[in-house]
């Protein structure tokens, strides 16, 4: 990121680094992003393409992809957060609901204010979050349905597969 | 010429009833429509004209596995998948026969060292054939079927 910091301009009063794609890559801070998310809601970015998460082992980033479907335009949005919390972005899109659901599974991000913050992925007693950086890989989990159709999650190979 | 004798000029042919029910039972497979993930796709190709797997009486994908005798299993299968497998493979009528179709079926495939996938679906249920690839290729399962056919039958495959 050094070499873009000559060229800096700001988007909608906002600094931007440019990504190699040519997208536009918005660093925010906890406080200032859902503000100014409802701002690039409302200025035609309607349709919010992804959320990923990035697990910098230091503090979790997570990213937004929005898309103006008008000017065919896309802006990256990173939030920082060491506490992995992030305000909830359901409330402006509603799409934002299974992803932020599959990060929170994967990742282990709460957004805050999200209507059903549930694991979509994997079973309910699932302990950990897969894509983390201190994820054991080495204690392998098994699914197993007990008689009424439900899953649980077992550290017994014995028990479930 | 005692054969001409037996068989006739009506058509008739003599065998075991033991005989008669294997032949039946390998020319009238009829799978279960299932598909995991890619694999599911070659499946289809099967059952779809070029290989056409009717000709060997097995065009009837059944919707419920309570009609189904042969269970494929194409595709990765995950361990939030593999109660539900289980599940289907307990609700067929015996007798009943499973293929495990491509290499995450067989071992785990690319995903062996992952954290969601179920090393072998031999694990979950009991598998009479193996059609290894990735995917198999139409051909390959086609052959698969034809040698569960032989099994059935109690041929050995040459």
């Amino acid at each position: 990121m050094e070499d873009t910091e000559d060229k800096q301009k700001t988007f909608m009063g906002k600094e931007y680094t440019l990504g190699k794609d040519g997208r536009k890559i918005i660093f925010l801070t906890k406080d200032e992003f859902l503000p100014f998310m409802k701002r690039l809601k409302e200025s035609g970015f309607s349709h919010l393409s992804l959320i990923t998460g990035v697990d910098r082992r230091d503090y979790i980033e997570v990213v937004y992809h929005l898309h103006s479907i008008s000017t065919n335009e896309i802006v990256v949005i990173k939030v920082k957060t060491k506490d992995s919390r992030v305000p909830s972005v359901t409330s402006l899109w509603s799409s934002a609901d299974w992803d932020e659901r599959e990060q929170y599974d994967m990742m282990g991000i709460i957004f805050e204010g999200h209507p059903n913050l549930k694991r979509i992925l994997l079973p309910e007693g699932w302990i950990g979050h897969p894509l983390r950086k201190n994820y054991d890989m080495d204690t392998p989990q098994y699914v197993n349905m007990d008689e009424d159709g439900e899953d649980y999650v077992t550290f017994d190979s014995g028990d479930g597969w | 010429m005692a054969q001409v004798t037996k068989t006739g000029e009506l058509g008739i042919v003599t065998t075991k009833l033991d005989e008669a029910m294997k032949w039946g039972r390998s020319n009238s497979l009829w799978p279960l429509t299932f598909g995991l993930a890619c694999c599911a796709i070659e499946m289809m190709a099967v059952q779809a004209s070029h290989a056409d797997v009717s000709r060997f009486g097995s065009e009837i994908f059944r919707a419920s596995p309570r009609q189904a005798d042969l269970m494929i299993v194409a595709g990765t299968v995950t361990k939030k998948m593999a109660p539900r497998v289980r599940r289907l493979y307990d609700e067929m009528p015996y007798p009943k026969y499973v293929i495990a179709m491509g290499a995450c079926v067989i071992q785990g495939g690319p995903y062996a060292r992952g954290y969601s996938v179920v090393l072998g679906v031999d694990r979950v249920i009991p598998v009479d054939v193996y059609v290894p690839g990735c995917p198999p290729t139409p051909e390959a399962l086609q052959f698969g079927l034809i040698t569960l056919q032989k099994k059935i039958r109690g041929e050995t495959n040459r």
